[in-house]
């Protein structure tokens, strides 16, 4: 296996390249501005609709606490390029908020040009996932936050270099004691950068709302759409029950065919794990293209496509996913209950920007 | 054998306290004994105190009777109130089987015929378990974690892809048994709930939930066959499942929010459980016997509409309705 198919989730990525680490952090060499009465806090009760119970500083480990300066602090080395090798890719690149934190090419590039080969998903409401990159190798964001920084396609750097970088700068060390209580390190930079991460949370959707009782933006096609997506000819609803539309589990959706990706059998070593891939939450779907694991189909109308021909035939398929049969009413409908999921809020956001 | 024999032993004699919000001092009291179960048994009443040991010449402690399941199948509380405060680990390592041989999760399982099955999801509940004397009466027991505390909603989910749910475990008390009964599933009340409203093993990520306004599979199985080499036929010979044919691609067993529907499973078989120390079986789960249920041809028109008319639905269905014919759990010596 290459290094570049180690990827699942391209989680740092690079810097925009016209934006200076100054711009990035607020004011070159100070602190980012503290959280007072004028900036909406980054963490809120606020939990999307049919989500498991409890909020997303209850998802956090008890060594990690969710807390304003921790999540302020992760939200600056979020945006810092300085994690990387060559000083230009950030966890921002491939997560970009415009996409509800995912990235609109299909493979994401790292530094010097380099391509993984697996699409960077959103990461928003991540706070409730059990695991996290394609294939679940990490079972916790803590765990996940250091990888992308060291994988040689991303970030190319390692968590020591990142910790020495920041580690130069007053202003980050200061932030650091606030947060953690100590200088910087290898464990609080992760933490930190998880902590961000858990305050994403994108709860103000129409599909939201549809489950809190209001259907002022869930009409009657979004309604059909809803009713394909539980019913038995469609059968969505195993791998994406719920509020939160996933099982957390690992599935092959028919996408794998061979010579590609095999997924979580790199991680599991079984057979049977051929193809599989974490269940992504479809939160925000509409505005997070492309889609699958390598960002192979461009357009929700494609997946809808591509699912009601039964996957793309390869023997590994799993046994519920089966042809469809749907009219093209039908897949509208789809398309249009896909489309309630979409929370603009999170698109701009603006505790959630640089 | 990848499917979980670890069963990390636990110290000796396990004690529920603290989060229950039971002292070791007041231990519950069992009230009058109900019906425990489909099975008929009937648990006897009586007071019990905690800690007391058990009688000898391997009788079952009489004064550890517990009320029996009836008393909470109205609730679905996350947080049991135990049957007892004390009593022996005793470990049941689930261990699927195909024709004998241990059913390996995710890797090619040899049929008779030279094809092989790959069991890609395999899970499912136990709750309500009791254990059997030789008078018939039936002891209700906790199932509790490694910790040795009570299981949330005093459920078990058994998936076979986490080697660290291939082990049941009660707490016990001493004695000696004749078998054991249990729920193949999770009772109405906890059935009827909203999965968002609950925490694991009852939470979407169990991938046990229904859709339509709650509801829960109860048994779920997902697998793919590959098709035999030619010349291969006959190489096993053994008993059971001998073609892919024979195994279905799924089966999902559920599908009730209704009326009580979860099945009892009675199992036969010496069990011994000791004063001190643990004690550990192994309970083996014969999928050929599982295929067998799936694929009967007994009527299930009743049930398949709408949502539960999926070949995996109608399969579940049959193996629920076949089970009492069946032999799925066997524990071994």
């Amino acid at each position: 296996m290459s290094d570049g198919s180690m990827i699942t989730k391209r989680s740092c990525s690079f810097l925009i390249a016209s934006l200076s680490f100054a711009a990035l952090a607020g004011c070159s060499g100070s602190d980012p501005a503290p959280a007072n009465a004028e900036t909406p806090l980054l963490i809120t009760s606020t939990t999307p609709a049919g989500f498991p119970k409890g909020t997303n500083k209850d998802q956090a480990p008890a060594d990690n606490a969710l807390t304003e300066d921790r999540a302020l602090l992760g939200k600056r080395l979020f945006y810092d390029p300085q994690l990387s090798r060559t000083n230009d890719v950030s966890c921002a690149t491939c997560h970009q908020q415009a996409y509800a934190f995912s990235d609109p090419g299909a493979v994401s590039t790292g530094v010097d040009g380099r391509t993984g080969t697996r699409n960077a998903p959103s990461i928003a409401n991540a706070a409730w996932g059990r695991s996290f990159f394609w294939d679940g190798r990490a079972h916790t964001l803590e765990e996940q936050a250091g990888q992308p920084i060291e994988n040689p396609v991303e970030m190319d750097s390692s968590v020591s270099d990142a910790v020495a970088k920041v580690a130069a700068d007053p202003s980050y060390v200061e932030t650091f004691e606030k947060a953690y209580g100590e200088p910087p390190n290898a464990d609080s930079l992760q933490k930190a950068l998880a902590s961000f991460v858990r305050s994403l949370v994108s709860g103000n959707s129409p599909y939201d709302r549809h489950l809190r009782g209001d259907d002022t933006d869930f009409g009657p096609q979004r309604q059909r759409g809803e009713a394909l997506f539980l019913s038995e000819k469609c059968e969505c609803y195993h791998c994406h029950p719920g509020g939160q539309l996933s099982n957390e589990g690992y599935f092959n959706d028919g996408t794998y065919t061979v010579g590609g990706d095999t997924g979580r059998q790199q991680v599991s070593g079984r057979v049977g794990d051929i193809g599989k891939f974490k269940v992504p939450g479809l939160r925000n779907v509409a505005v997070s293209a492309p889609y699958m694991h390598d960002g192979s189909v461009p357009t929700l109308e494609a997946v809808i496509e591509q699912y009601d021909q039964g996957g793309r035939g390869d023997p590994t398929t799993d046994p519920l996913i089966k042809p469809m049969s749907l009219t093209s009413d039908e897949k509208a409908d789809l398309l249009e209950f896909l489309n309630s999921f979409t929370d603009p809020s999170l698109l701009e956001d603006a505790r959630f920007a640089p | 054998m990848k499917l979980a024999r670890l069963a990390a032993l636990m110290t000796c004699t396990a004690v529920l306290v603290g989060p229950l919000g039971c002292s070791s001092e007041n231990g519950q009291t069992p009230s009058a004994g109900g019906s425990p179960g489909a099975g008929g048994a009937t648990a006897e009443a009586g007071a019990a105190e905690a800690g007391d040991g058990p009688s000898n010449g391997g009788a079952p402690d009489t004064d550890d009777v517990s009320p029996g399941w009836s008393v909470t199948a109205s609730t679905c509380a996350e947080k049991l109130t135990p049957q007892r405060m004390q009593g022996t680990l005793l470990s049941l390592l689930l261990q699927p089987v195909l024709a004998g041989e241990p059913f390996v999760f995710g890797d090619p399982n040899p049929l008779a015929d030279g094809s092989a099955v790959i069991p890609l999801n395999f899970r499912f509940y136990i709750s309500e378990v009791e254990l059997l004397r030789n008078d018939g009466d039936a002891v209700a027991v906790d199932v509790v974690t490694a910790a040795g505390e009570p299981e949330p909603y005093g459920v078990h989910l058994f998936n076979a892809e986490d080697t660290d749910s291939g082990t049941l475990r009660v707490l016990a008390p001493a004695g000696d048994y004749t078998g054991l009964r249990f729920a193949l599933g999770i009772k109405l009340a906890c059935n009827k709930q909203t999965p968002a409203n609950l925490d694991d093993p009852l939470d979407t990520a169990s991938q046990m939930t229904w859709p339509h306004g709650g509801g829960f599979l109860y048994f779920r199985y997902e697998g793919r066959s590959s098709v035999a080499d030619s010349g291969a036929a006959g190489a096993s010979g053994a008993a059971g499942t001998n073609a892919a044919s024979e195994v279905p691609p799924a089966v999902h067993m559920g599908g009730n929010l209704v009326t009580e529907f979860v099945p009892h499973v009675t199992v036969s078989g010496a069990l011994s459980v000791p004063r001190s120390g643990t004690a550990e079986r192994e309970l083996t789960v014969a999928m050929d016997e599982v295929f067998k249920g799936a694929n009967s041809d007994i009527d299930v028109s009743d049930f398949a509409v709408g949502f539960r008319s999926t070949p995996e639905a109608v399969a579940g269905e049959r193996l629920r309705r076949e089970l009492p014919e069946l032999h799925v759990f066997e524990l071994k010596p």
